[in-house]
């Protein structure tokens, strides 16, 4: 027996969509949260294409966040981070995030790192909040409302409750998904594809970018590696070097170029907005952003992992 | 004859003796050179130098995720959480998906290694901002993980590369990782019940605690430092140190260890903060 469907009177419904109309499903205000980790696998593409098309007023909640959620602050389109890291890593301090906070009073919601992945861990088991103890003494606690104390109701003992993440909507950059929404995360994965994981389960709307929109049979060889299954995934949309300029695991590596390039031109308020004018608005598409990086410079970045 | 001990040398000899047996020693991978050293290099050598003299059943953690990595095979300290060089390492485990193999709450970690622009007479250690939270004179890059560090692990070992009025206050502007206010009976009340900061460690001296009284107390001044000196790069009051001792220094089989077996290649203490400044 085939699980052949072409003789159904109706056709399974492909979820390919364009990167402007993926993006368009995120409006003015949402909860967003933004696949990868620090520095690694982020859905950059996807943030250019919001900084395109000029949303406002996001909230972005994280784990830990990097250039894609500084540069939807130098754009204007993101007025809070709920995280426990903002920063470069080897590259140094987020440049806009810092001005925002030092010079506008930009909101900042710090939580503890693995506490922060815990919100998204309530949200998956349907919970309000997660418990948790150890926080006693924090400034964290202090200064964020939205933690609140509570007796533990079997021994007495102080814990906090954080709250769930309440996503309106997650992206995240993939290597490889079908036209259903199948997302491959390889075996030899790391935090960055962890994460994406976790997202998918505590969404009720993900979108997918991925390197590559493979064929039912690449995808059905790599079952076992599908994560993340079509049934968890709203739309698919095909873009490669979507995560320039941060890595892609088992792709491609960051490029130090764009990143130095970044972080030089968002050291101020009008360095950033050329930077953006440059990268973003001048141009009509994710095609014409690759372009503008060069064909060379994307080549040189590729890698060779076969540990997958 | 070995050349004379260097401070880093110093340092890795004095946290190795800390350890014990079957313990577990967590390091995240800090950036930047001082903070790199400090942070992730020393004690990952350390914890090396325990394992051959009196700790053999130690387990290092790397970065939150490879377990008992072959140091000796690096060439330099990756600078990336997820760096290829990393992935490439040859080890025992690897810890991929959170959560992981670490349950941390559940007792896992015996130790690890903090660090912070500001630390405090208390012990509580700061990686977020200067000045009003509001409105920070600097922002950084947030508490990441030093919230765990000093309520869940077993105790925690802040090192600090740099030893100045600055980064030693008398109370820090944001509480990250919680260390003795009020003493253990403060830190009870507040609902930490074990963990906490051992020791800090910086280039001019290591400190431990006054448990009960909740105050560091300096333990013992790195040769060529004097009191004074020391007095004049901490911003709060260290009370008498006429009877403190100088740090011992390594033994000349521990030299050799570091020097032949951990770091052949400089991979780990070949920065020198000194000729660096």
């Amino acid at each position: 027996m085939s699980n052949s469907i072409a003789t159904a009177e109706v056709e399974r419904r492909s979820k390919v969509v364009s990167l402007q109309q993926a993006a368009g499903l995120v409006a003015d205000g949402m909860r967003i949260g933004l696949g990868g980790f620090a520095i690694y696998q982020r859905p950059m593409a996807f943030v250019r294409e919001l900084i395109r098309q000029r949303r406002k007023d996001l909230t972005v909640v994280g784990v830990t966040n990097s250039i894609e959620a500084d540069m939807l602050i130098a754009a204007g389109t993101c007025s809070r981070l709920e995280t426990s890291y903002m920063g470069f890593e080897k590259f140094g301090l987020a440049p806009a995030f810092r001005r925002a906070c030092e010079k506008h009073g930009f909101d900042a919601v710090d939580y503890p790192e693995l506490l922060a992945w815990d919100r998204f861990r309530a949200d998956q088991e349907g919970l309000q909040f997660w418990p948790a103890s150890g926080l006693g003494g924090t400034s964290l606690v202090e200064l964020n409302p939205d933690i609140k104390a509570f007796d533990c109701p079997l021994t007495g003992k102080p814990l906090h409750a954080l709250p769930a993440t309440r996503l309106d909507i997650a992206v995240i950059h993939a290597a490889a998904a079908d036209k259903y929404g199948n997302v491959i995360v390889p075996g030899f994965h790391n935090l960055p594809q962890s994460f994406d994981v976790t997202l998918s389960r505590s969404c009720r709307k993900l979108v997918v970018t991925a390197e590559r929109i493979v064929s039912d049979n690449f995808l059905q060889r790599h079952a076992r590696l599908v994560q993340i299954p079509a049934a968890r995934v709203h739309a698919v949309v095909e873009v490669p070097f979507g995560a320039h300029p941060t890595s892609m695991l088992g792709r491609y590596l960051d490029d130090d170029t764009h990143w130095a390039q970044y972080i030089g031109a968002a050291k101020t308020e009008e360095g950033v907005a050329e930077y953006l004018k440059a990268n973003v608005f001048d141009l009509a598409s994710h095609d014409d952003y690759l372009d503008r990086i060069g064909g060379a410079r994307l080549a040189s970045l590729l890698q060779v992992d076969l540990q997958q | 004859m070995n050349t004379p001990a260097t401070l880093n040398e110093l340092l890795v000899v004095t946290l190795a003796r800390e350890f014990r047996n079957d313990e577990v020693g967590f390091t995240g991978l800090a950036t930047g050179a001082a903070a790199a050293l400090f942070a992730t290099a020393i004690p990952l050598a350390a914890m090396q130098l325990a394992r051959r003299t009196h700790a053999p059943d130690l387990t290092v953690l790397l970065a939150g995720w490879i377990y008992n990595p072959d140091l000796a095979r690096l060439d330099e300290l990756p600078d990336a959480e997820f760096a290829e060089k990393l992935r490439d390492l040859p080890c025992e485990s690897q810890s991929l998906d959170y959560p992981g193999s670490w349950p941390h709450r559940n007792g896992a970690i015996s130790f690890g290694f903090g660090s912070g622009v500001q630390v405090d007479a208390c012990g509580n250690i700061n990686s977020v901002l200067v000045g009003d939270p509001a409105r920070p004179k600097v922002r950084l890059v947030g508490s990441i993980l030093l919230p765990e560090h000093f309520s869940q692990f077993g105790r925690e070992y802040i090192m600090m590369p740099r030893h100045d009025q600055r980064t030693f206050v008398e109370q820090v502007d944001y509480v990250a990782g919680v260390g003795y206010p009020g003493g253990l009976e403060g830190r009870a009340r507040l609902g930490l019940e074990s963990g906490g900061p051992e020791l800090v460690v910086t280039p001019k001296c290591i400190f431990d605690f006054d448990k009960v009284a909740g105050r560091m107390k300096v333990r013992s001044i790195h040769p060529g430092v004097t009191a004074d000196e020391l007095r004049a790069a901490t911003g709060f009051d260290l009370g008498d140190l006429s009877g403190v001792p100088h740090t011992a220094p390594p033994t000349e089989r521990e030299l050799e260890i570091i020097r032949r077996e951990i770091d052949p290649r400089s991979a780990l203490l070949g920065y020198d903060m000194a000729s660096a400044q």
